[in-house]
């Protein structure tokens, strides 16, 4: 307990969509992934702030230069503004947890699976002057360890921009424990944008909105309901039916990611494959989708049944998860991850 | 309980370990040498191995005997391709592997890239492929501690002889220009080749390099030298050396992926960054995008991760290969 008083830890699920933290302190926030730099003096004016983050960035954006600094689940390298971008949305978030002045911040930063792959250099310069200790993990692990599901458990994680899946064999997963896709939300996205282009080519919307569409209304299988969604047709704004699509759009990712659930799962020890069948679990906001599970569920009877649940609390399972690897860690181990 | 709690310890340490190697550039655990061994091979080398490579050069600059087989190119600073006027012969049976020569740093080439997008099928442009691979492959080799450069790092035009001038400045030790391969002629075939630097009758290569040298840089005026310096580099075994092993690692590591990859082989070409780079350099084709199933893989990241880590395992075997001395000699 008197080690870790001055201390702050902070778990911190870096997401391409969105990005949460939580605090030692009990302090705890999300924010979606967009940093925003007003265009010019006259922007500066208007929004009355040098730098917006998240939703307000969102709203701004026609006075911004806007930046996802995650795409397809790596940082964007090569332009100077989208790496100023991931720092700045990492301190940003870091403020938002109430660091306490002479407070020394311990940071685990969960990413999906191919930003620690690719950037994993990149993401330490990034937190360099923000955080006194980094470690850096696959948000999946993150996941994992926060729900102590470390031995004979399957995670798969449906992010924005990609769907990590994660086997825990009780170790520290390797790369043959690991895969990545690119089908999930960011692609769910793309798919429905163009089947309600292609149905209604005089309807105007953008990318954002289908993307809000698709948070409210998403599902597999059997439809919920009629989804009707409303914008300019013709410039008169209508109420508009695209249940067929939104499911069309949605489906196209459960064939890929009940492949690569089958191809894991027939790489685990045979004598503990039908326990990790037993134990999959959805993580990411992908994970809420209606209908996912049981989908996923028949694929396992294939195999002779199986369990897929979501977790309870797919915006902050990571940065939780992260935030116990933080406690977890003896303050000795932080000294050589120093930022 | 207790056990629970020993696991989370157990992997948490693993976590902070794999952190702490990548803060010190050191090896993956499992690709480490112990010390005791390491301790071994030094004493090795400072008391054999550096003898017998004296003895052997010695002996063979004075007696002149044996084959020069194996060369090296030692070229001018320019951009443009160096005459053949300063070409080491190593005397036979000196091999570069006797002097424990080591791989430092790596010049990566993302091939095409801006307004040249290279091959295109099914929506993947060859330039995405190119340079998402070579992030890849910088990440994996920097964390084996080779300092690496990349010849882009966005989406930019270069022409071939700014790639080559930037490679040659970084005075690397290897050189790897990592392409694409197209064959709409035959769609139904995938498969990898790697290319050092020769000449060429086979006119599926010749219309690969016509494809490749595009946008060279170069002029008229260069021809000659451009000439010189691929019936010069002809020789170069290293190269060649290099170009197997890289071969070896792309076939021995996506098969088990893409069980139907053909291998294409090791071959020789006139490619212009090849001819111009003053280091011992390959061209590797990691992928065919006009394969309908390649393409689609190729849009996996994870797919384009093992194909990175395909040229790290041939990169590295090759720079062990030069670290270390053969075990026998006939």
């Amino acid at each position: 307990m008197s080690g870790k008083k001055d201390v702050l830890h902070v778990g911190i699920d870096l997401g391409t969509s969105r990005s949460a933290i939580t605090g030692s302190n009990g302090v705890h926030h999300v924010v979606a992934s967009y940093v925003g730099w007003p265009l010019d003096m006259v922007a500066k004016k208007v929004v009355k702030k040098s730098i917006l983050f998240g939703a307000e960035a969102l709203e701004n954006r026609p006075m911004l230069d806007l930046h996802r600094p995650l795409e397809r689940g790596l940082i964007k390298q090569g332009s100077a503004k989208d790496e100023e971008a991931v720092h700045e949305l990492l301190k940003h978030l870091i403020s938002l947890a109430g660091k306490k002045d002479g407070q020394s911040v311990h940071a685990v930063v969960g990413v999906p699976a191919e930003a620690l792959r690719v950037s994993r250099l990149h993401l330490r310069g990034a937190v360099k002057g923000i955080a006194d200790a980094l470690l850096i993990v696959s948000e999946p692990f993150a996941v994992a360890f926060g729900m102590d599901a470390l031995l004979h458990t399957m995670i798969i994680d449906i992010g924005a921009g990609t769907t990590d899946f994660c086997v825990m064999n009780g170790r520290y997963p390797t790369e043959d424990d690991q895969r990545t896709l690119t089908h999930a939300g960011d692609s769910i996205d793309e798919q429905l944008m163009a089947l309600v282009k292609t149905k209604y080519p005089d309807g105007r919307f953008s990318i954002h909105m289908v993307r809000e569409w698709k948070e409210k209304n998403s599902f597999v299988g059997n439809a919920p309901g009629p989804v009707i969604v409303r914008f300019p047709v013709k410039g008169k704004p209508a109420d508009v039916e695209i249940t067929a699509e939104m499911k069309k759009a949605c489906e196209s990712v459960v064939g890929p990611i009940a492949e690569t659930m089958l191809d894991l799962l027939s790489k685990v020890e045979p004598e503990y494959q039908e326990k990790v069948q037993r134990n999959v679990v959805l993580a990411g906001g992908g994970s809420q989708m209606p209908g996912l599970a049981a989908e996923l569920e028949k694929t396992l009877a294939e195999l002779g049944g199986g369990r897929v649940r979501a977790v309870e609390d797919p915006v902050f399972a990571g940065s939780n998860g992260g935030l116990a690897i933080a406690l977890d860690a003896p303050e000795g181990d932080w000294e050589p991850l120093s930022a | 309980m207790a056990t629970a709690r020993r696991l989370r310890q157990s992997i948490l340490k693993d976590a902070i370990r794999e952190n702490v190697d990548v803060i010190e550039r050191r090896l993956p655990r499992g690709l480490r040498r112990s010390d005791r061994w390491r301790r071994l091979l030094f004493r090795a080398s400072v008391f054999v191995v550096v003898p017998l490579a004296l003895f052997l050069s010695i002996n063979a600059l004075t007696t002149g005997r044996g084959e020069r087989t194996d060369v090296l190119v030692v070229s001018s600073p320019s951009a443009a391709p160096a005459a053949p006027a300063s070409v080491i012969n190593p005397p036979n049976g000196l091999e570069p592997s006797l002097f424990h020569l080591e791989v430092r740093s790596v010049v990566i080439d993302p091939g095409h890239g801006g307004a040249d997008p290279g091959a295109t099928a099914s929506g993947v442009a060859e330039k995405d492929v190119t340079l998402d691979v070579a992030r890849r492959l910088r990440e994996l080799l920097v964390a084996q501690k080779v300092a690496v450069s990349l010849t882009r790092e966005g989406d930019t035009t270069l022409s071939l002889r700014d790639r080559v001038v930037l490679a040659n400045s970084k005075k690397a030790d290897l050189f790897v220009s990592i392409h694409v391969n197209s064959l709409p002629a035959v769609k139904e075939k995938r498969g990898v080749e790697t290319y050092f630097l020769g000449t060429t009758t086979d006119p599926h290569v010749q219309r690969l390099a016509l494809d490749e040298n595009r946008a060279s840089g170069y002029t008229m005026a260069d021809f000659r030298r451009l000439l010189e310096g691929v019936l010069a580099d002809s020789r170069q075994g290293e190269s060649r050396k290099f170009a197997e092993a890289v071969q070896g690692g792309l076939v021995t590591s996506l098969r088990p992926v893409v069980p139907r990859l053909e291998d294409r082989g090791v071959r020789s070409a006139p490619f212009v960054v090849l001819i111009a780079t003053e280091m011992p350099g390959i061209l590797a084709e990691v992928s065919t995008v006009s394969n309908e199933d390649e393409a689609r893989h190729l849009g996996d990241p994870g797919y384009r991760q093992q194909i990175a880590r395909a040229l790290s395992n041939g990169i590295l075997a090759y720079a062990e290969s030069r670290n270390h001395p053969p075990s026998k000699r006939s």
